[in-house]
């Protein structure tokens, strides 16, 4: 008998409908076999479904069994088609009764018949509110991912026999009640160092609280032990909490990349995302045959930390200038071009010569000027130019550390207080943007700048008068624009005032 | 500004580009120093080329980067005659980036010259061989700024007490790694110390043309950190810290000092625009 099941895969970040046909039957020579382009770890779902419904205590039929996937001309990959699979057989036995609506069948099967936690059931349940399909059926671990998604029937499956008793009637799986807040992953976030603990660099602690509220990206330069990647690290600590919409989008990224964790749902924290120099092109910028996010995806809406920036391949540092413009990245391969949303907040670091101590009183630079014009014209011009915020990190005097005359006062302000100027400002974006597919200064395209930005004439004659004394391109006028607007709203005023441009002038690129 | 369309000639044993003029040599000064040159260097540099070429010396230089290419550019910045002599032919541009200053010492009528075939390389063992050329085309003597211990420039002074040449030394800092050569030179009797052109050419001089500033009022703030920086640059925090204020503050007041002029910003540091 022939049964049909529906589920869904996904091409990128867009759901595919999938048909999982099923037939069993007693003419021909007893074999079970998958075809529609199904991948190896699709091939080797015979032996998980096989066993799962063994050790579900239900004879596997020793007959003829043809699982196609419909369409048939799209590859498929991944473990999620276990349980359609196994359902559909179980339904062309006549041992279980397919619920009458149309139902989503979706994740992998253990040997025992429990099911275990899958990838991707979020955007399943995207599928599933696209095409109009009321419940779907998921491993109980991953149950949280859909939760969040309103108008559907999300239904968390623990075993196989669980569910046959659910189907058969016997015993009724309580569905999810759809809650955006089912999530723990959230405060329980560990970072590594608090603001208060590095000492000195208040200039630079500064520039990274404007970075953190505007969303703007920042090249540190600094002598090694000066405190760069300390100074990044903690940034993870004053971020603001994602707000409804940008936590969507993250949870769509993580669910498709498999990074949610067993019982989590909805994201709720600002991802913190860094990588090693070695990190190849594709693991950046996202690829592949059938194409995966990749980390300047996964930072997206959150942090990407590049430390030892100029180290980076001339070939990867270029790939990220079009994202960095466009905060997304379309990628082509021969089975179709996927969007990747990538609109993340840049922190690079660099020392400023190979020997790393160009400009320190302490030690001498041992590199020549074409060793050091090479290491800084590995960053391009371009690129340089899509950084907002640059700022020098000066290694800081042992002596002044310990003098606590000099330290008193000034009031040292830890992540927690840092962080409450961030959100209040963030807030403040977030009421300016509302509607618009924009969340941060940072992402203001010129037009908005017009629209949004009030700035003084007192403040634009003090920009022109930069712009002529810097010779500072179009770009960079928008972007020191941008950044004054971040410096207003941290100090709350609804105008851009002359001081802000001021301020936002020293975090300028410096061309030497 | 291309080189090239100046020939390559032969003057005695010297391969040279330009119009070789014995006249030239009469009021030379060869000038030697650090390749790490530092922000002190550069200001000397400044001082002394700014006035030898408004006396009409001529300055040479061993083409070198550091204090050697800061000499050529700012000779040719003020518009006076350079000689650079090359530890390399004159077809190899050694160090390459300094391509543009060579047409630009051409152009005001200066000279390159080396001893080596057109096409030879640079090799180590040829820079002081180099200086010893240097040493012969200077009359009025050897200035040296900025030497490090046991550096290529304190041999270059060597070679000039031996060839009778007068050495003349610009102290530097005490604590400074590349001002110890100077330092010592004059410790040792073997240098003059200078500290103006006026000591090297004992007639009177002529006094170099203030640039002419834009008065800007600056207020109180403003002059107080003109007036901490004046001996000692400093980098935001440490003018934020000693001044007492914000962050904010501070680098609001400094973008509106740099726009007005009144101090720049290198690697960080703020220094007094003089």
């Amino acid at each position: 008998m022939l049964s049909k099941i529906l589920s869904a895969s996904h091409f990128g970040l867009e759901p595919n409908l999938i048909e999982v046909e099923v037939n069993v039957f007693s003419k021909g020579f007893p074999g079970f076999n998958i075809i529609g382009l199904p991948n190896k770890s699709i091939e080797e779902a015979k032996e998980r479904v096989k066993t799962a419904i063994l050790n579900s205590d239900i004879e596997f039929p020793n007959q003829k069994i043809v699982v196609n996937l419909a369409p048939a001309d799209i590859p498929k990959e991944g473990s999620l088609y276990d349980l359609p699979i196994a359902i559909g057989i179980l339904a062309s036995m006549g041992l279980v009764k397919l619920p009458i609506e149309k139902s989503f069948f979706y994740g992998e099967l253990s040997l025992d018949g429990n099911l275990r936690h899958t990838k991707g059931v979020f955007l399943l349940g995207l599928a599933a509110k696209q095409k109009g399909i009321k419940s779907v059926f998921v491993p109980g671990e991953s149950a949280n991912e859909a939760s969040v998604l309103s108008g559907i029937d999300v239904y968390p499956v623990k075993s196989l026999s669980e569910l046959i008793a659910h189907l058969n009637g016997i015993k009724k799986i309580e569905k999810l009640k759809h809650t955006i807040h089912s999530s723990r992953y959230t405060d329980h976030e560990v970072v590594e160092f608090d603001f208060a603990e590095i000492i000195g660099q208040e200039s630079a602690k500064r520039a990274m609280t404007i970075a953190a509220a505007g969303g703007h990206n920042i090249f540190l330069v600094g002598t090694p032990g000066a405190g760069k990647t300390m100074l990044a690290r903690a940034t993870a600590g004053i971020l603001p909490p994602l707000n409804e919409e940008e936590a969507l989008e993250v949870t769509k990224i993580y669910s498709v990349s498999g990074l949610i964790p067993a019982g989590e749902g909805l994201v709720r924290t600002r991802p913190f995302r860094t990588a090693h120099h070695t990190t190849s092109l594709i693991g950046l910028i996202g690829g592949g045959t059938n194409p995966h996010p990749g980390e300047i995806s996964l930072a997206h809406n959150g942090v990407l930390f590049l430390d030892e920036f100029p180290e980076f391949s001339r070939g990867t540092l270029e790939a990220l200038r079009q994202p960095l413009e466009d905060r997304k990245v379309s990628i082509t391969r021969i089975a179709g071009s996927v969007n990747f949303p990538a609109s993340f907040m840049l922190i690079a670091a660099a020392n400023p010569c190979p020997c790393g101590y160009l400009g320190d009183l302490k030690r001498e630079c041992k590199c020549t000027p074409r060793m050091v014009m090479n290491y800084q014209s590995r960053l391009s011009g371009p690129l340089m130019d899509r950084i907002d915020l640059h700022i020098n990190v000066p290694s800081v005097d042992v002596n002044k550390l310990m003098n606590t005359k000099d330290s008193k006062n000034q009031k040292i302000q830890d992540s927690k207080q840092i962080r409450e100027q961030v959100v209040k400002a963030r807030n403040i974006q977030n009421k300016r943007f509302k509607g618009l597919p924009v969340y941060t200064n940072a992402n203001m395209r010129n037009k908005h700048i017009k629209e949004f930005c009030n700035i003084t004439k007192e403040a634009n004659l003090l920009l022109k008068q930069a712009v002529n004394a810097y010779n500072l391109s179009a770009r960079t006028y928008f972007r020191i624009i941008k950044v004054s607007q971040t410096i207003a709203d941290l100090a709350e005023s609804k105008i851009i005032e002359q001081n802000h441009v001021a301020e936002a002038l020293q975090y300028r690129v410096r061309n030497e | 500004m291309d080189y090239k369309k100046y020939e390559i000639k032969k003057h005695g044993k010297y391969y040279y580009r330009g119009e070789w003029d014995d006249s030239l040599f009469k009021n030379s000064i060869a000038i030697v120093g650090s390749r790490q040159m530092t922000r002190y260097g550069e200001a000397v540099v400044d001082k002394f080329v700014s006035d030898f070429v408004l006396n009409n010396v001529i300055t040479v230089s061993g083409f070198m980067y550091g204090v050697d290419t800061e000499v050529a550019k700012k000779t040719v910045e003020y518009g006076g005659k350079h000689i650079a002599v090359f530890g390399c032919g004159l077809n190899v541009i050694y160090p390459a980036e300094n391509e543009k200053v060579y047409g630009q010492i051409l152009e005001n009528g200066g000279l390159v010259v080396s001893e080596y075939e057109p096409n030879a390389k640079p090799h180590l063992w040829k820079f002081p061989q180099r200086n010893k050329v240097v040493i012969s085309l200077s009359s009025l003597g050897v200035l040296v700024i900025e030497a490090g211990h046991g550096s290529g420039s304190l041999v270059t002074a060597k070679l000039a007490i031996k060839a009778k040449k007068k050495v003349f030394a610009v102290p530097g800092p005490i604590i400074s790694k590349v001002s110890v050569g100077c330092n010592d030179l004059i410790k040792n009797g073997d240098a003059k110390l200078v500290t103006s052109v006026s000591d090297i050419i004992h007639t009177k001089l002529k006094i170099k043309n203030e640039k002419l500033k834009i008065e800007y009022k600056s207020n109180t703030l403003e002059q107080k950190i003109c007036g901490m920086i004046q001996n000692d640059p400093m980098e935001i925090d440490q003018i934020a810290r000693k001044m007492e204020l914000s962050i904010e503050e501070i680098s609001t007041t400094l973008s509106i000092m740099g726009i007005k002029g009144l101090v720049t910003e290198s690697g960080g540091k703020y220094y007094p625009v003089v």
